[in-house]
């Protein structure tokens, strides 16, 4: 086992450094390898397939600990009347939306502060989502919940890999279950570097690795098991709750995604493991 | 851009590789993570020994807190960010009180993202809590530096560091019971009981008291009460100046005195006792009393 890992960890390592000399490499979609030119159009895929059904599936198969999760996020991010955020993969708001009602509640609870209200205009959240379908889900949501013509929603079609704002540009920086899903990890990093201010924090919420002897076997069996056939049954759709399982044993351990994170330049990096390391919230600070 | 990634990454590769060919076990692997989490922006490849201890989870100040006297460790550069936003925070509690707004504001006076609050792990705990630092080592300074200190009595220089200590706080006395308030807070109680063991043991020290006996208990109670009790009176003196707040310290103080010189002459009394008893009651109470 262990010398198993350490060849996996010699083998992105490797890649990391190829990568940046080769215009083709094998990358990894869920188990299978894939070219890196079409991990993201593989992913648009899955993605524009359970679009409809996402946040039902989310809930079924986190039992609802999604939004604890989520609020957990949102809550560790503190955010203030006045920030300008950018929320990477999450077309369907989800984050977005609890990030505007705590902004709401703090400038509620912040009386005396005469500039309140100025400051709650300039509020910006940026929700970038590289699948247009996620995205008119979320415009959607925002819409049932009268949002509709909130200003401090900004809803843009992008690349995490690429992002289309300016240096030191963001206060904020989350994205929520979706970095697994980045073709390269390490450029959607330097970009989160890039587009913070100094003092800017970067959170990412994503399912993760689980230690503990007992709760792994049965999160496997869950995960392997149990996931997939409920993809089929609600969202009709196999395969992509199959990637999604296998994404997340790709992903790398919380240890080496702290590495990675101070690597692009963060420091402070900390992370928390939530149920036993089933999600992590990993944190840095931008200076 | 890319030159710069270049050499963020560069170091720690390399670093990396030659921990690999010195162990190469699995078990290198962390002290390899250790170093790989030090690397910053502008770092040297020196920052990437595997001692350096810029460890991710470390807490901010609790070396410091535990022995202010001691030489500060070279802070990391977050740290000192952190400190100047606690710093200029502190000029907006007077306005919005010992709360994260106050950070905010503090955060944007220095010029940085107030997205730097949230990584405060108890947010207005930690304003307080570097407030309570801060006027200690003001404190300690003063004590250090101040010449006529030395010149007073005893129970007059303790009462003057007492004083010295409460007037720091007094521009923030509209707003004291709030940050009373956070101090009393379970998550928070352990340090702020620290922090003002801190205090009392450093004013015994410049009082000149070096017991090592049971007294250092009594005497460390005493005047943590002392100080307590008077820090409460000022929260409703609304005498100029605190005046009344300084009458009352003074006679706490004095009593405080007297009882020590009470117990001395309890003591004196039951040795006096105890000799007139006989030998092995004597040493019996010579025990008890010097603890």
């Amino acid at each position: 086992m262990s010398m198993r890992s350490i060849y996996r960890g010699l083998r992105m390592n490797h890649s990391r450094f190829l990568c940046s000399h080769l215009h083709s490499h094998a990358t990894s979609f869920g188990f299978k390898e894939v070219r890196e030119e079409d991990k993201s159009q593989m992913v648009g895929n899955v993605f524009t397939s359970v679009a409809s059904s996402y946040d039902v599936m989310n809930d079924l198969m986190s039992g609802g600990l999604h939004r604890l999760w989520k609020e957990r996020l949102v809550s560790k991010l503190s955010p203030f009347p006045g920030m300008k955020h950018l929320d990477v993969a999450g077309g369907t708001g989800d984050v977005a939306f609890r990030i505007l009602d705590s902004i709401h509640d703090v400038a509620h609870r912040a009386v005396g502060d005469i500039h309140d209200d100025n400051l709650l205009e300039e509020t910006q959240i940026f929700v970038c989502d590289l699948n247009p379908n996620m995205l008119r889900v979320g415009r959607k949501r925002a819409q049932e919940r009268g949002l509709g013509g909130n200003k401090s929603l900004i809803w843009v079609e992008g690349d995490a890999e690429k992002l289309t704002f300016g240096d030191g540009s963001m206060d904020g920086y989350t994205i929520a279950f979706g970095i697994r899903n980045v073709t390269h990890i390490e450029k959607a990093l330097a970009e989160a570097y890039r587009v913070l201010k100094p003092g800017g924090r970067f959170l990412c919420l994503e399912l993760s690795h689980v230690e503990l002897p007992i709760f792994k076997e049965l999160y496997d069996y869950y995960s392997f098991s149990v996931i997939p056939k409920v993809g089929e049954l609600v969202a009709g759709d196999r395969e992509s709750y199959q990637y999604l399982v296998e994404s997340i044993r790709r992903f790398p351990r919380q240890e080496k995604f702290a590495t990675m994170i101070a690597e692009a330049g963060f420091q402070k990096v900390e992370y928390e493991n939530l149920v036993g390391g089933v999600v992590a919230i990993h944190s840095g600070l931008k200076f | 851009m890319y030159r710069s990634a270049a050499r963020r990454l560069l170091p720690a590769e390399i670093c990396r590789r030659t921990l690999r060919l010195a162990s190469p076990t699995p078990f290198s692997a962390p002290i390899a993570r250790r170093a790989a989490f030090s690397a910053g922006p502008a770092d040297n490849p020196q920052n990437h020994r595997p001692d350096n201890t810029v460890a991710f989870n470390s807490s901010p100040s609790s070396d410091e807190r535990r022995n202010p006297r001691a030489t500060a460790r070279p802070k990391a550069h977050w740290q000192e960010e952190q400190t100047r936003v606690l710093q200029a925070s502190l000029g907006h509690v007077i306005r919005l009180g010992w709360t994260e707004f106050a950070m905010v504001a503090g955060a944007k006076e220095v010029g940085v993202s107030p997205s730097i609050v949230g990584s405060f792990p108890r947010k207005e705990a930690a304003l307080v809590e570097f407030f309570m630092d801060d006027s200690l080592q003001k404190l300690i300074d003063i004590i250090d530096t101040k010449e006529d200190l030395k010149n007073l009595i005893p129970s007059h220089r303790v009462s003057k560091l007492v004083r010295i200590r409460l007037e720091m706080q007094a521009p923030y006395i509209s707003k004291w019971h709030q940050a009373l308030g956070i101090q009393a807070q379970p998550l928070n109680i352990s340090t702020s009981f620290k922090q003002r063991a801190m205090l009392v043991d450093e004013i015994w020290h410049a009082a000149g008291d070096e017991a090592t006996n049971t007294d250092w208990y009594v005497k460390r109670t005493v005047l943590g009460g002392i100080y307590s009790t008077t820090e409460l009176y000022m929260l409703t003196d609304n005498s100029p100046d605190f005046q009344d707040t300084w009458a009352f310290l003074d006679e706490r103080v004095r009593d405080a005195f007297d009882l020590k010189k009470t117990l001395e002459e309890v003591k004196y009394l039951a040795e006096a006792v105890g000799a007139g008893m006989g030998g092995p009651v004597q040493g019996f109470l010579k025990k008890v009393l010097q603890g």
